[in-house]
């Protein structure tokens, strides 16, 4: 039986499975001192693994030198809607949340909302299958 | 023309076109949708059945304009959820009731027979019913009920009798599912059922080329054509255009390239479905056809055409090494080496890709409601969103007529929501049944040579595999797929030598994704029927061949996970008696023409692999009851029990106080899907996690209501978790995490081989399964009993062939007619990390079937298939290469 890996070079395109760790999406790296495993996509897979100092690093890997008392509002908002619905709120809800206008929250973190916001406040995408 | 009907006992001037069907009168005209709409039309499936002057009829291909004077019932006009016909409680009670879809029909079936025949034998109630088919049961629980409700209509016992008290004990005790009566009363609303005023109906154009470019789309003249509104292709759809599920690779309407026959390239919406049909033949395609590749070798074969410009055709690739199989092969006193390949197979769910869309709210505000069969609404929502661009979205789940993993991944709801979009008008999507096979994701082929090894007692002592899936044109969860199979790839056994390679691969057939199992089944066919080879090369039989390779707990699987519990010699234990008799019967009535035989097939799944989360929410009610908050979708396993059962039990509530929000994004937590069988362990988990924080709160607050927690200031809502391990297996030795617990079964089958026609008919199935604590006995044999029909459809008849499966009967549907005696031998070795000790049940069914199928064929005759389904042309060839050996 063959065991080894078929043989690629630098021109081949990427396994279709994807950039996710050994296909199955996760991806552990270090983040302020510690290490936390991220979907594929840049997002925590586990809530808990998120505190501030992990968002200040994340933060400022996105350009964000620093978090204001707006961003603050926007990340501890999402946390505690997460810990309540266990899910992510809707852009609308976000900002009635925190009395924000959407324009504002768009411009707020780098990435938008979903891809800035969401993704420093640690909250992880909904779950494929195991 | 005019005519008069009397339907459900009222008597109605009807106005119609002679050629109307009944279906679509009953169902569009006086919105009485117990009558369902699954096979084209085409009188296949039963599930339109009514009752016309006292016979059962197919309503889907009966003319209005024959039934001047008709009087007519459907299952409205039987009973209500509150007042329900004794047949309605005989479904219920026998456990007949799975996703409900095919039920209707089938009462109705059996309504017309029980009225002129109120004491039918089995074969009577098999004949009566030959046209109903239902994918969830295996039909034993169908008869069981016609048999009950026989006795209910002749007076002999009173459905109040079989019903358990509500306030009595809830584990282990069949109480009716919540979802039973409304199903069985035709008053659960599937996808189709939902009444949209003014809503566009959708049809799609599919490619009917496996690989080619897009030159140009036409649509003039199918928007000009009668009725309608307009046509959608990808430019028209504002965000990404893919569906994202793992990999961002299938467009929801494609662009400039087709990838395999079927795939989407343009809607079309009109004023009515037929008109939408009409104009979807009118849109014009210039297709440029490219080289088709069309298996994973071609696909790995040097300079073969890249399915994906973005990705190699090898999707992914995963080693298994444990110990030194070189060497034990080297040693081994016996060794098998095979190849095996399994086909592309639909899961065939009963209800066809059903989905709507439409716009509640003005303007900014517009939020864009989808309601579909998903079984992961929250990461379908997530997907539409970015698909769409829309994202002021939420996902309803209807009820949902069967799945068993094609609703893993979107299927007909990016066209949906697009064209809701796009069209800015209430939408709903019908596909047809050749449709919803394009649309629908297939169980992954798989090509694999193993080797199998032993010593000279018997003791297994090294395996080796080269494992090819195929993939299909899209990735979706192939990645899971694969890595499920190498993660339970030695099985129940103690094999502690392995050398195995996997590698998924895209090719331009149809994509795969969940089906019932995922993976192992395809792995544990090869293994299973390699075990029984191995076992006569020795010269053991096959029984104790297993018991003697049996896994330990302490000792560890292929991927070097140590287990807790494995109770697998029980197993064998449990049923050697029926084995015992089986051959018994066998070596007697074996005859020349008709060859009897015996085989085993075992199977040990995984339950709460690593890296998966639940979370469920519970809050309590101001009348002392609870309602839980949670993602939990059920098409047809009985998950709205496990999850009211254990609640009920937990917080020794009745269960009428137990309420279930599980059906919308709007109030469930993101709870991942409905597959892995992963809802008992981990929903029900999580579950129990928030019940117990709950009970803690009320305990400290001397509450047992929510208004006094809130009047002490504690909350009255609580989170609750379950968390595996994260980790994977490491990309080059395969050792890794695994699951937390096993679900094991080992199945007896029992067939005849017709050895001139080489045609197969399994005699008896019996199962013998142990999955921690049963919650629901009827359920949970429920589940043993439709995957074992799904296991031997797999085994001898089914498969998926594009362009020749269409329908039900180019299928090869099981049926009444193909349907066989089942029996389960239930062990409950509680599992200490399972849900009040339990585990899940629904895949680990049919796992083992196929290979008990194929182990018990070549018992009878003498013949091993290696490529399934193993259909008579097969059986019979490999008679004549045996015949012509001799």
């Amino acid at each position: 039986m063959e065991s080894s890996q078929p043989s690629t070079d630098s021109t081949t395109p990427p396994a279709g499975g994807g950039p996710g760790e050994f296909g199955l999406s996760r991806r552990p790296r270090e983040i302020a001192g510690r290490m936390i495993t991220f979907d594929n996509e840049g997002f925590f897979w586990t809530v808990d693994e998120w505190d501030e100092d992990v968002a200040v690093a994340l933060a400022a890997e996105s350009g964000l030198a620093e978090l204001d008392d707006a961003h603050w509002r926007v990340l501890r908002f999402l946390r505690q809607f997460y810990r309540e619905n266990g899910r992510a709120p809707l852009n609308r809800q976000l900002a009635a949340g925190i009395d924000m206008p959407l324009l504002k929250l768009e411009t707020l973190f780098p990435g938008g909302i979903k891809q800035g916001a969401r993704r420093l406040a640690g909250l992880p995408n909904p779950k494929t299958c195991m | 023309m005019k005519l008069r009907l009397t339907i459900n006992g009222v008597t109605r001037q009807v106005v119609t076109d002679p050629d109307a069907i009944l279906l679509d009168l009953l169902r569009d005209t006086y919105r009485l949708t117990g009558a369902k709409q699954s096979c084209d039309r085409k009188g296949q499936c039963g599930a339109c059945t009514v009752i016309v002057n006292g016979k059962a009829v197919r309503s889907c291909t009966t003319k209005v304009g024959r039934l001047d004077g008709a009087d007519i019932i459907t299952v409205e006009g039987l009973g209500t959820p509150a007042n329900p016909h004794l047949i309605q409680h005989a479904f219920v009670l026998a456990g007949a009731v799975q996703c409900g879809f095919c039920i209707p029909g089938m009462i109705m079936g059996a309504k017309a027979l029980l009225d002129s025949n109120p004491d039918p034998s089995t074969d009577e109630i098999r004949h009566a019913l030959r046209h109903n088919l239902c994918r969830c049961t295996g039909y034993v629980k169908i008869v069981d009920a016609v048999k009950l409700a026989g006795r209910f209509l002749r007076g002999e016992l009173e459905p109040a009798a079989l019903y358990p008290d509500p306030d009595g004990p809830k584990i282990g005790v069949s109480h009716p599912r919540p979802s039973a009566l409304p199903k069985a009363c035709g008053t659960a609303e599937f996808t189709a059922d939902i009444h949209l005023p003014g809503a566009l109906e959708v049809a799609a154009v599919h490619s009917p080329h496996a690989h080619a470019l897009i030159r140009n789309i036409d649509t003039t003249a199918a928007a000009a054509m009668p009725g309608v509104a307009g046509v959608m292709t990808a430019a028209d759809i504002k965000g990404s255009n893919r569906h994202n599920y793992m990999v961002s690779d299938r467009p929801v309407l494609c662009e400039d390239r087709v990838r395999y026959v079927g795939d989407p390239v343009a809607v079309v919406a009109a004023d009515t479905r037929a008109h939408a049909l009409a104009a979807v033949a009118a849109v014009k395609v210039d297709y440029e056809p490219l080289p088709v590749v069309s298996s994973p070798v071609e696909a790995i074969a040097e300079g073969a055409p890249q399915i994906h410009a973005e990705w190699n055709n090898v999707c992914l690739t995963q080693p298994q090494i444990k110990g030194d199989a070189a060497k034990a092969f080297a040693e081994a006193a016996h060794v098998v080496e095979t190849h095996f390949h399994t086909q592309c197979n639909h899961q065939a769910s009963l209800e066809p890709e059903t989905s709507l869309a439409y716009f509640e709210g003005e303007g900014d505000d517009a939020q864009l409601v989808v309601v579909g069969r998903s079984i992961n609404i929250h990461k379908h929502l997530a997907m539409l969103q970015e698909a769409t661009g829309w994202e002021n979205m939420r996902y309803e789940e209807a009820f949902v007529g069967g799945q068993f993993g094609i609703k893993i991944d979107v299927t007909s709801e990016g066209i949906t929501a697009a064209a809701a979009i796009h069209f800015r008008r209430p939408v709903r999507y019908i596909p047809t049944l050749q449709e919803s096979m394009f649309l629908s994701p297939k169980r992954h082929p798989f090509d694999m040579k193993l080797k199998l090894a032993c010593d000279a007692s018997g003791k297994l002592t090294a395996m080796g595999w080269d494992i090819l899936v195929d993939n299909g044109a899209y990735n979706s969860m192939g990645n899971v797929v694969m890595l499920r199979a190498v993660q339970m790839l030695s099985a129940s056994y103690d094999i502690p030598n392995v050398d195995a390679l996997a590698r998924l691969v895209y090719t331009n057939n149809p994509w795969g994704a969940a089906a019932r199992g995922a993976g192992p089944p395809q792995t544990h066919y090869a293994l299973e029927s390699a075990i029984d080879l191995l076992a006569r090369k020795v010269g053991i039989d096959p029984l104790e061949f297993r018991k003697r390779n049996t896994l330990h707990p302490g000792q560890t699987k292929s991927t070097g996970a140590v287990v807790d519990e494995w109770p697998f010699p029980e197993l064998c234990e449990a049923i050697e008696p029926e084995y015992k008799r089986a051959v018994a019967e066998a070596r007697a009535q074996s005859t020349p023409a008709k060859a009897r035989g015996v085989g085993l097939g075992a199977g040990a799944f995984g339950i709460g692999g690593p890296g998966d989360q639940s979370m469920v929410a519970v809050e309590l009610d101001d009348d002392g009851g609870i309602t839980v908050y949670g993602a939990v979708a059920d098409p047809g396993e009985g998950n709205d029990s496990m999850l009211s059962q254990l609640a009920a039990d937990a917080m020794d509530l009745p269960l009428p106080k137990v309420r279930l929000q599980t059906r919308t994004t709007e109030n469930t937590t993101a709870n991942g899907p409905a597959a892995a069988s992963r809802h008992t362990y981990m929903s029900g988990g999580s579950m129990l996690d928030a019940i117990g924080q709950l009970k803690a709160a009320m305990a400290e607050h001397k509450a047992t209501t929510g208004d006094d927690l809130r009047k002490a200031g504690a909350p009255t809502r609580y989170m609750g978790t379950k968390k595996m391990v994260v980790g994977a297996l490491d990309p080059t030795t395969g050792q890794g995490p695994s699951f937390e617990s096993q679900v094991h079964a080992l199945q007896l089958a029992e067939v005849e081989v017709d050895t001139e026609t080489g045609d197969v008919r399994v005699v008896r199935m019996t199962c013998a399964v142990d999955a921690g604590r049963v919650i629901h006995p009827l359920n949970f044999v429920g589940q043993i009993e439709g995957g074992m029909d799904m296991g031997v459809g797999l085994a001898l008849r089914e498969r998926y062939e594009y362009g020749k499966t269409k329908d039900w009967v180019t299928f090869k549907y099981p049926s009444m007619r193909t349907a066989f005696d089942m029996q389960t031998i239930v062990r409950e070795t509680p599992r200490p990390k399972g849900s009040n000790g339990s585990i899940g049940v629904g895949e680990m069914t049919l796992v083992a079937t196929a290979p008990a199928v194929l182990n018990a064929i070549d018992d009878a005759i003498g013949v091993r298939i290696y490529d399934l389904p193993a259909t008579p042309d097969k059986v019979k060839a490999a008679l004549g290469e045996l015949a012509a050996k001799h």
